[in-house]
């Protein structure tokens, strides 16, 4: 968790024009914002260029922060929440012709989703085979709504809590929690299918 | 969902508890009664086992590592300042400076750096090129600003003369005169023509019958040919004669003067 205190600091010597003190911010939250945009866009090239926008719009709006509204990371994965759901409008039309065997992320191996499942018969490395797992829950979740993937990105993946996750995405938190119950199930749902697809 | 009733609890009830019984919040009698619904309920079962089965999916995914070139990136896209030169300012000690000398520097580094602008210097060189100009054509010299006399009778007499001076330099272009007297010559042409005075009626029925078809003069032209023929104005000898200088001609012994006059028609 955040200090407050040191975190508005460093957002005051950001704003009087300390370099030295946005670099801070950056190495602090270039991490968290990657893998927020990595597990919603899907690709890592997307990702990178997203995280580079969700900073040039914070340092452009950083003065607009109150840490009194509400914690730093809030504010900044609000940032990056809304960023993406423009990012998602845009590429909308993009997204109409993909499909399950359409190759996930540059992070994984340049295969289609049904090839990505472990071949139990010779079993893997266990390094490998984790890897593997991962790649083929990455794939899933690109395929969930993306309300439904916001929800289980920030609870699951960003342990933020049901409070901050209502703040972020602008609803009640029942809705949080309906959203993220309906994910998580969604999720299993799509693996059970594909695993039962290769068996 | 479908709203059924369960083990004294709703479908709709256990959704919301969902998510704490998940995160191992809920205990007590709220456990139990979640535990007994999703065992009897035909849709809540399911939905708990699938849950529970997305959650720990996602929770077995890793954090992956950004580009090492991320943080320079933002940095470059943002600050414009590479990560390594941003690195060696920090490391440099600052030397300390009193806020006297910050808010110096906040105030008068934006004038400077515009100052210090080539478009800025170009412009400042032509409004001095300019004024130097105009100083120099209204006749001010720097040399005479310290002997000017700040009394208000002499700045009127030096605002008087130096109209007077404008005016006179204005009217002696050439060019100026040259239009003046077009412009009187057309004003001339176009007003009708004065009836002349009686005697110069002769004159003019006589350059009528000039055949030499020669233009006809113009009235100025002739006047001015006779700014040189003096006429000869003088009064004869005698008593007879009006003595202007003598306003009592009962009186003769003052001694009469002949006076002779050059005039000039005009």
């Amino acid at each position: 968790m955040e200090d407050v205190q040191v975190v508005a600091m460093l957002v005051r010597r950001c704003i009087a024009g300390d370099a030295a003190a946005w670099e801070e911010i950056v190495q602090t939250y270039n991490r968290r914002i990657y893998n927020i945009c990595y597990r919603f866009a899907g690709s890592a090239d997307d990702a990178q260029d997203l995280t580079q926008e969700v900073f040039i719009k914070m340092y452009r709006t950083l003065s607009s922060y109150d840490h009194a509204k509400g914690a730093f990371v809030t504010w900044v994965t609000t940032i990056t929440r809304n960023l993406l759901v423009d990012h998602f409008r845009k590429t909308k039309q993009d997204r109409l012709t993909d499909s399950m065997d359409t190759a996930a992320s540059d992070h994984e191996d340049v295969q289609p989703l049904s090839e990505q499942i472990p071949d139990h018969s010779a079993p893997p490395d266990a390094q490998v085979r984790s890897r593997e797992v991962g790649e083929t829950v990455h794939a899933a979740l690109a395929k969930l709504s993306p309300e439904l993937r916001e929800a289980v990105i920030l609870r699951d993946l960003q342990d933020m809590d049901y409070r901050e996750i209502a703040t972020v995405l602008k609803v009640p938190e029942g809705t949080v929690k309906s959203r993220i119950n309906r994910g998580r199930a969604e999720l299993a749902r799509l693996l059970q299918r594909t695993y039962r697809q290769v068996m | 969902m479908p709203d059924h009733t369960s083990n004294g609890m709703q479908c709709n009830e256990f959704e919301l508890l969902l998510s704490d019984a998940l995160d191992g919040v809920l205990s007590g009698s709220g456990l139990d009664r979640f535990q007994a619904h999703s065992k009897t309920c035909k849709v809540c079962g399911p939905l708990l086992a699938e849950a529970e089965a997305g959650r720990n999916w996602l929770k077995g995914l890793t954090e992956v590592e950004p580009p090492a070139s991320l943080v320079n990136n933002i940095l470059a896209s943002t600050t414009g300042v590479d990560t390594q030169r941003l690195r060696a300012t920090v490391r440099s000690p600052q030397p300390r400076i009193s806020w006297w000398e910050h808010e110096q520097a906040s105030l008068l580094e934006p004038i400077w750096a515009t100052v210090r602008q080539p478009r800025f210097a170009m412009s400042f060189g032509m409004a001095f090129f300019a004024l130097s100009v105009a100083l120099t054509v209204a006749g001010v010299k720097p040399a005479d600003l310290r002997q000017i006399s700040l009394r208000p009778s002499a700045i009127r007499h030096t605002y008087y003369a130096t109209q007077a001076r404008v005016v006179h330099y204005y009217e002696n272009v050439r060019i100026v005169y040259e239009v003046e007297s077009r412009v009187r010559e057309i004003k001339r042409n176009v007003a009708p023509a004065e009836p002349g005075p009686r005697q110069s009626r002769p004159a003019i029925q006589k350059d009528k019958n000039d055949t030499t078809q020669q233009p006809e003069q113009k009235q100025e032209r002739n006047y001015s040919q006779t700014d040189n023929h003096l006429i000869l104005a003088s009064a004869p000898l005698g008593t007879s004669v009006i003595d202007w200088s003598n306003p009592d001609p009962s009186n003769p012994d003052l001694p009469v003067v002949s006076v002779t006059t050059y005039r000039r028609f005009v």
